[in-house]
């Protein structure tokens, strides 16, 4: 048997590429341990509050990860904020009737539904991709609320634009773990608390949807990066032409990769019924589709940016449903600070003067704002997921690589 | 009976489209362990033959037999289960996926997509020659390795008939011999080749059969060994091959076109031109040799107003021109044809008499006032169509469905129109039949008697040679070497155009 020969090459780069998520990963935590240290605001990384942004970033992360689907096979799907409209009513239709778990599968088919729609539209018909989508989100919300009208107005604890009343997922703790972490984080102790507060956070009272939420970003990105099919489904998203030559029904894996989009996406939409709160209203995800496209945008397309833009997203909008929330936004001044300091200083370095400058002055400016205040005000506070992710998209955007035929009609025999 | 079974024989094929007959009475027969050239002028129906032959789309008429079994495809998936692989002109390559990903894509089952299918790639980059990496990702590779990526691809199908499609259109002649030695290991190892191009040189330095097609259908076959270049290209057009050669120099000392230290940084900050001078007079062609990709769109782009500078100046004849937009140059006097004629020169489902308008919207005979004139723009177009030999039905036609040749003699005709005093002409005869290129070559001739400066890029080195007054090459973005075209050779240029040797 001859045995398995991978180049030292590739072999080290793969390393270098762990090594710099570890180490970036460690800067981040002692970044965060200092700012809170010096702001005195522990909330800042408190349980509660790392509770709150893992509420917040799961259906951000799932609609993400539907986007991803969709993306990575060319196809753009704005309409994941209509599709997680439908997920929220189908959740909550088929929770009142069937049972939680039910509305997790009535969620998704609601959203596969939506995205259905989208994938006749835009794939088999050649739609603007943007048109479509931008359509799918005015049918979800005008369905729903149709629907809700129509089912829910006679139900008891129902209304005419909302639900409650239904039994939700159970929750699971990991014992010990969850005890001891908790422990820990009250402690205080630099770096290591804050560390502490976050296991506490993933290991008390999850709701088995967010444990869901953990698995399916595994599977995809299993399936996407390592599997034939998911070779596939991205060769799609590259190069539709050269895939055909070679025999990929192009057609056939964007309709999965929309349809599965779709599903995440309704599910996305259960979290918001099931886990984020208990009932049902028209027009809940408040947006939360588009976060989740930013998302996948600034994740540039892979699972772990994705992970790692949702849990930023997630924490900024967390944070501001919390009643310390000015506090903990105030401290993140000084935190934004230091991340534009460092974003200046490598700017310089790479000889970009112009950029270096302007972000410093920027740094400069939310500096002297942390320094003149003690507290953010309310309404900014809810306006810190929405201007955050602005700013992300505008420093980072030159460095993203969107999949090269994303967004592009493909038809049928144009390859040669 | 012959000896040897013929690996393909196509007889009679027939493929007809909507007011066109694409191919009629196709008779081609591929020996084993052979290279078969097919010749003939763009829209002599090879590409709708390869088409057939790969299953892309299937014939109206005739047979195909592969190792003596008559077969019909109904997809390329069929035709590569009878061994029968195709590398496209353009490539069909995904950028951002390595190099493994391109190849095992629709052929996973055959090792993987892991270390089975990395160990099967490094095995026949070996045996060839190929020196490709499985895990580079293809956007960082050149021309030349992505075609062998193309031929690998299809190798590790299992091929053993392998349709190349104009190989040698984008490589350098050094590229063109390692393609070559390729080839022939290919070859020797028991595959047989189906080698498409125009270049009759190399098809004659190539193949052991010819078969030439005219009008949709083959109109004879050759023998390399007695056969001339006269002779092929007499069967392929039926009259004499034009050459670009000029006759004499009508060089004035009047610098139209001057470029001092001309530099550029590309979006990801990389300098993609570092201080060119360089300058064009009046009545001067000077053409820029380079392998794709080392500047020269960037040069253009440049001095059409496309790109910012980062140093340096531009003049026209004693304007300064640096930082002006791509509009007030145009209006200057400076004519362009561009490299990719439908990404930039023209709309393709616009009628032609409205990409006659493009790039002159400011200018009679195609507006008056504010207004579009569209009597003044039509009566013009019927010029260009005239005098430029522009075959259309009629000005209404859009421009998508004229042959390449035909679009671009309407683009040469609309940037010669309104008496310009520079030319800007990336690739003018790129992927153009025989005849349009004779006629477009005129043009520039004409052109050039009367004054008109030309900057021409190409990677036709014959063309170059033939059409220059000097060559300058470029390599990196700098400017690294000058040559007298009536002297050089197209191997020095070669290897200048790739660091190789150093200019004279």
């Amino acid at each position: 048997m001859s045995t398995t020969t991978t180049t030292p090459r590739s072999d080290s780069r793969i390393r270098t590429f762990q090594h710099a998520w570890l180490l970036l990963a460690l800067v981040a935590v002692v970044t965060v341990a200092l700012v809170r240290v010096v702001t005195g605001a522990d909330q800042l990384t408190a349980t509660g509050t790392l509770r709150a942004m893992i509420l917040s970033a799961c259906p951000i992360l799932l609609a993400a990860l539907g986007g991803l689907w969709a993306e990575r096979a060319g196809v753009v799907n704005i309409g994941l904020e209509g599709q997680m409209l439908l997920g929220t009513w189908g959740a909550a239709f088929l929770a009142y009737h069937a049972g939680p778990y039910a509305g997790v599968l009535g969620a998704a088919a609601m959203g596969l539904l939506g995205a259905l729609l989208h994938a006749v539209a835009t794939v088999t018909f050649g739609v603007d991709h943007i048109v479509s989508g931008v359509a799918v989100n005015i049918i979800g919300l005008g369905a729903i609320g149709f629907l809700a009208k129509a089912y829910f107005n006679d139900l008891e604890g129902g209304g005419p634009r909302n639900l409650s009343g239904y039994q939700t997922l159970p929750r699971v703790t990991v014992p010990g773990v969850s005890d001891g972490a908790a422990w820990l984080a009250d402690r205080h102790v630099f770096g290591i608390s804050d560390v502490a507060a976050l296991v506490a956070a993933a290991t008390t009272g999850v709701s088995l949807l967010t444990v869901l939420v953990v698995v399916l970003v595994a599977a995809s990105a299993y399936i996407l990066w390592r599997t034939p099919f998911g070779l596939r489904l991205r060769s799609c998203g590259e190069a539709p032409e050269a895939a055909e030559t070679l025999g990929v029904n192009v057609i056939r894996y964007k309709y999965v990769a929309v349809l599965v989009s779709g599903a995440l996406a309704g599910l996305g939409g259960a979290y918001l019924t099931m886990v984020s709160s208990s009932s049902f209203t028209v027009g809940q995800t408040n947006g939360t589709g588009y976060i989740g496209l930013a998302a996948m945008i600034f994740g540039n397309w892979r699972p772990g940016g994705i992970v790692t833009a949702s849990l930023m997203f997630g924490y900024t909008d967390g944070v501001s449903l919390l009643p310390s929330g000015g506090i903990v936004v105030h401290a993140l001044l000084l935190l934004i600070t230091l991340v534009l300091a460092a974003l200046a200083l490598w700017r310089l370095r790479q000889g970009n003067l112009r950029s270096a400058l302007t972000i410093g002055v920027i740094a400069v400016a939310v500096l002297v704002w942390y320094l003149s205040t003690d507290s953010v005000p309310r309404a900014f506070v809810g306006m810190t997921p929405y201007v955050i992710t602005l700013f992300v998209l505008a420093v980072a955007s030159q460095r993203l690589r969107m999949p090269a035929a994303d967004g592009k009609p493909y038809r049928k025999g144009q390859a040669g | 009976m012959t000896a040897p079974a013929a690996a393909v024989v196509l007889t009679g094929i027939g493929k007809r489209f909507p007011g066109v007959v694409a191919n009629h009475d196709v008779d081609v027969s591929i020996r084993p362990g052979t290279v078969h050239a097919l010749i003939g002028e763009n829209g002599a129906g090879k590409s709708t033959l390869m088409k057939i032959l790969y299953g892309v789309q299937a014939p109206d008429d005739g047979t195909i037999t592969v190792d003596g079994e008559t077969v019909t495809f109904s997809s390329p998936t069929d035709a590569i289960a009878r061994g029968i692989g195709m590398v496209f002109q353009h490539f069909m390559l995904a950028d951002n996926l390595t190099v493994l990903e391109n190849v095992v894509l629709g052929a996973e089952k055959l090792h993987g997509i892991g270390g089975g299918a990395r160990r099967e790639i490094r095995a026949i980059s070996e045996r060839f020659g190929f020196g490709l990496d499985p895990d580079v990702l293809v956007e960082t590779l050149g021309v030349a390795a992505r075609q062998r990526i193309e031929i690998l691809k299809v190798l590790y199908r299992g091929a053993r008939i392998i349709i190349l499609d104009e190989p040698t259109a984008v490589l350098v002649p050094q590229e063109v011999d390692a393609l070559f030695e390729n080839l022939r290991v290919l070859v020797a190892a028991g595959n047989s080749v189906l080698f498409i191009s125009h270049k009759l040189d190399e098809v004659l330095a190539i193949s052991d059969d010819i078969t030439v097609m005219r009008r949709g259908t083959t109109v004879g076959t050759a023998d390399p060994a007695t056969a001339t270049r006269l002779q092929l290209a007499e069967l392929m057009i039926g009259e004499e091959l034009p050459s670009p050669e000029t006759t004499e120099s009508t060089v004035t000392d009047v610098a139209q076109l001057q470029l001092k230290g001309v530099s550029v940084f590309a979006s990801d900050g990389r300098e993609v031109l570092q201080g060119i001078d360089l300058t064009i007079h009046r009545g001067e062609v000077l053409g820029i040799a380079g392998v794709e990709g080392n500047g020269q769109a960037e040069l253009v782009e440049a001095v059409m107003g496309m790109r910012t500078l980062s140093g340096g100046t531009i003049h026209l004849g004693t304007e300064d021109i640096s930082g002006w937009s791509n509009r007030r140059v145009r209006e200057a006097g400076v004519g362009y044809v561009p490299e990719d004629r439908h990404r930039h020169g023209l709309l393709l489902d616009a009628p032609l008499w409205e990409n006659r308008i493009l790039g002159h919207q400011t200018r009679k005979p195609n507006v008056r006032g504010l207004f579009v004139d569209r009597k003044g723009a039509r009566r013009d177009t019927d010029r260009i169509v005239g005098s430029y030999d522009v075959r259309t039905p009629s000005i209404d036609t859009t421009a998508r469905a004229l042959s390449g040749g035909n679009q671009q003699k309407l683009i040469v005709g609309r940037e010669m129109s309104g008496d310009p005093v520079l030319l800007i002409a990336a690739h003018p005869t790129r992927g153009v039949d025989v005849g349009a290129q004779a006629a477009i070559w005129d043009h520039v001739r004409t052109a050039r008697h009367e004054g008109l400066a030309v900057l021409l890029i190409s990677a036709d080195l014959d063309e170059l040679i033939g059409l220059s007054d000097r060559i300058e090459v470029i390599l990196r973005g700098r400017l690294v070497g000058e040559f007298d075209p009536r002297r050089v050779t197209a191997q020095e240029l070669g290897s200048a155009m790739t660091g190789g040797g150093e200019a004279a």
